[in-house]
């Protein structure tokens, strides 16, 4: 965590009569960093966001939002926030301009200031083309985007994106990602939550993994796999005296295993990427030539499996 | 601003629905126009004569209302079926010349005429066009054609009708009145129905119009407004306000459409558009409280026609509150709509002026408060509970 995180959210907990929604989820998101909430339908993810955004409130724990506390009642940090619901939150009988330009004025926007951000928006979502076309004519993908361009009209620290992508076209999915990642990059906070593994695999510096109600663990992908025992396998097909060269892989740094067989030897290590190029070395160096190499990294997938019991989609 | 945002929004959303311009400003209007029609219409304008086929005086003040573009003229045959006519609004008024009238006017008699008019309606208004015919018709010309008709030589006819029309004064109007008048002092047939349905179709617009404000809540609008550093307050401010502008300007609409297009006469302006202005407030409140109380805009809609048709009813938007037994009356008072068409009423019967409706104002006012006060306290509620 750097000096002060865009949010801080500590000990959050909510209850619904006696279903205990959200247990003791705590984590921060800094600046220029997305981080991916990755749970299953019903693990806790909205309930969460909902607290983040000062929308419900809580039973106990703290959010800050640039060191302001965000309640259901305190609204100047609101003005640091844009929520994307899960939900399409769009009026469909005004256009994208309207639609934009009505949420830009609630978000305190004026003047020309108003008219720049409404226009830039339309530019990063793509719907400068359509932007006086009525929103219920849009595509679902179109929709979408539309509702995530209103989070971004007064340009917040932190960005709530609550599943985003659900029901979207691919190619609509593939922009919406893009503008995330482009956000990110600009130095915009990013809280993101998915059921699409392959989601924060790619948008997310860091996941946190959240199952009835609580963050089973969090870290970077790479940390979480390990976490979990998971390691990156590497698959080599080569011929020659493959005996010396399994012996010369083994006493590589980062090596866990290395088995041979059939002419293909396979390697278990941390970092698959980090010790290709050396791998490689090893076997040329023992004169055996390399007809195919395979590497697999473990995705979230099996760390969620193996903190959870279950599989994201169950 | 927030709050202008949240209304103009609303008020934008309104108009954009070509069945909420149909069922606010053109149904309306043409539900005036068929009462109107039935509590006068197109007989305003014509007058029943009653007289023998030649009895002069008769023909002649046919030929003088005939000859005047204001009125159309209905003769009848004897006074029984004028009155008739005139009882049930088929003319608006009547004058019954009695047989004989030329030749006792003649004989330096005096003679009655008699003038039909029911006490609500056109009929008072076209008495002067009448009293114009009348002495026209028993002015000099009118006596001495009638003299030579006799055989009387010319010379002497128009003679002895000089002398005649110096007694034009031995012609007396009677006027008599027929039927009982429902709504005293009304200046036209367009009145009655103008205000009661203004009353009616403003609130009923009003309760229309929670369908949209559970639209916005459906729709997770309403949700993502308190995501920004918008206030409760200021949301229920907003979509109250929109309710407002939305019921406000159907009345003004209303009163300036029935005004060019009907000669609706509403009385003292500041009066009137104080109604107008109060009572679009309890229609915003009505609008609100029930935005707050139904889940999906089809059972408010649903419900918001029987309570806004229902309480028009009980109020007097309907039927006449004038034909309610005391105890209806007694209970259409608990209705905002008795008290805006007892407002009106006294505008357009009595010349009121706004002194004169302030009870009427004020307790619109309470009405307006408590409902607006009932729906603010719901809606945050439901906003924030959301």
């Amino acid at each position: 965590m750097t000096e002060r995180a865009v949010l801080e959210a500590t000990e959050l907990n909510k209850r619904y009569g006696d279903l205990h929604a959200v247990r003791g989820v705590s984590f921060h998101i800094d600046a220029g960093e997305t981080y991916g909430l990755l749970g299953p339908n019903g693990a806790g993810k909205t309930t969460t966001i909902a607290m983040v955004g000062g929308l419900l409130e809580n039973d106990g724990g703290q959010v800050l939002i640039e060191g302001e506390p965000m309640t259901v009642h305190t609204l100047d940090p609101r003005r640091k926030i844009g929520l994307v619901p899960q939900d399409l939150a769009i009026y469909p009988d005004l256009t994208a301009r309207e639609n934009l330009t009505f949420f830009a004025r609630l978000y305190e926007l004026g003047g020309r200031r108003l008219k720049d951000r409404v226009e830039n928006v339309l530019e990063v979502i793509g719907l400068r083309d359509r932007a006086d076309d009525r929103a219920g004519e849009f595509s679902g993908g179109m929709k979408r985007r539309l509702n995530i361009g209103i989070g971004l009209l007064h340009e917040p620290r932190l960005l709530i994106l609550d599943e985003p992508t659900v029901g979207v076209d691919p190619q609509s999915r593939n922009a919406i990602l893009e503008s995330v990642e482009a956000l990110s990059a600009d130095g915009m906070a990013v809280l993101y939550t998915t059921h699409y593994m392959e989601e924060a695999e790619r948008l997310a510096n860091r996941v946190g993994i959240i199952d009835q109600g609580e963050i089973k663990a969090e870290g970077t992908r790479r940390q979480l796999v390990q976490m979990v025992g998971e390691r990156d396998r590497i698959s080599i097909t080569a011929n020659g005296p493959l005996e010396s060269v399994v012996s010369d892989l083994r006493a590589l740094s980062g090596v866990q295993d290395v088995g041979a067989s059939d002419g293909q030897i396979t390697l278990l290590v941390e970092d698959a990427s980090a010790l290709l190029a050396l791998a490689l070395e090893t076997v040329a160096k023992n004169g055996a030539s390399v007809s195919s190499v395979v590497v697999e990294e473990p995705d979230l997938e099996a760390a969620f499996l193996h903190l959870t019991g279950k599989a994201l989609r169950d | 601003m927030k709050v202008l945002a949240i209304a103009r929004t609303n008020l934008s959303r309104f108009l954009r629905d070509k069945a909420n311009i149909f069922f606010v400003f053109v149904l309306p209007l043409g539900i005036v126009f068929l009462i109107g029609a039935q509590f006068g219409g197109e007989t305003s304008n014509r007058v029943g004569v009653a007289t023998q086929e030649d009895e002069p005086i008769g023909v002649a003040i046919i030929a003088a209302l005939e000859s005047d573009d204001r009125v159309q003229v209905s003769v009848f045959g004897d006074e029984d079926g004028l009155l008739r006519a005139v009882e049930r609004n088929t003319v608006s008024a009547g004058v019954s010349i009695p047989a004989g009238a030329a030749v006792r006017l003649a004989a330096g008699e005096s003679v009655d005429v008699g003038f039909l008019s029911r006490p609500d309606g056109f009929g008072p208004q076209l008495r002067a066009i009448v009293d114009q015919a009348v002495a026209a018709a028993t002015s000099e010309s009118a006596a001495a054609r009638f003299a030579i008709e006799q055989g009387a030589d010319p010379a002497a006819a128009f003679s002895t009708a000089a002398e005649i029309v110096g007694s034009a004064e031995a012609i007396m109007v009677k006027i008599s009145t027929t039927g009982d008048a429902l709504f005293e002092g009304i200046n036209g047939p367009f009145d009655i129905g103008a205000s009661s349905q203004l009353v009616l179709f403003m609130f009923l617009t009003g309760l229309a119009g929670s369908a949209a404000i559970i639209q916005s809540r459906q729709l997770g609008v309403t949700r993502r407004m308190m995501s920004t550093p918008t206030g409760p307050a200021a949301i229920v401010a907003g979509e109250a306000l929109g309710r407002f502008l939305v019921v406000l300007a159907q009345g003004l609409y209303i009163v300036a459409a029935t005004t060019l297009l009907f000669g609706v006469s509403w009385g003292d302006p500041l009066a009137a558009t104080s109604i107008v202005l109060v009572f679009s407030a309890v229609g915003a409140g009505a609008a609100l409280l029930f935005g707050t109380l139904f889940k999906n805009d089809q059972q408010a809609g649903s419900v918001g026609v029987i309570a806004g048709l229902g309480l028009a009813a009980i109020g007097g938007s309907m039927l006449p509150i004038e034909l309610f037994s005391d105890t209806m009356r007694q209970i259409a008072r608990f209705t905002p709509h008795a008290w805006a068409n007892e407002a009106f009423a006294e505008l357009f019967r009595r010349n009121g002026t706004i002194a004169d409706i302030g009870t009427q104002l004020g307790v619109l006012s309470i009405f307006a408060a408590v409902l607006l006060g009932l729906a603010a306290w719901r809606m945050r509620k439901v906003i924030t509970a959301q």
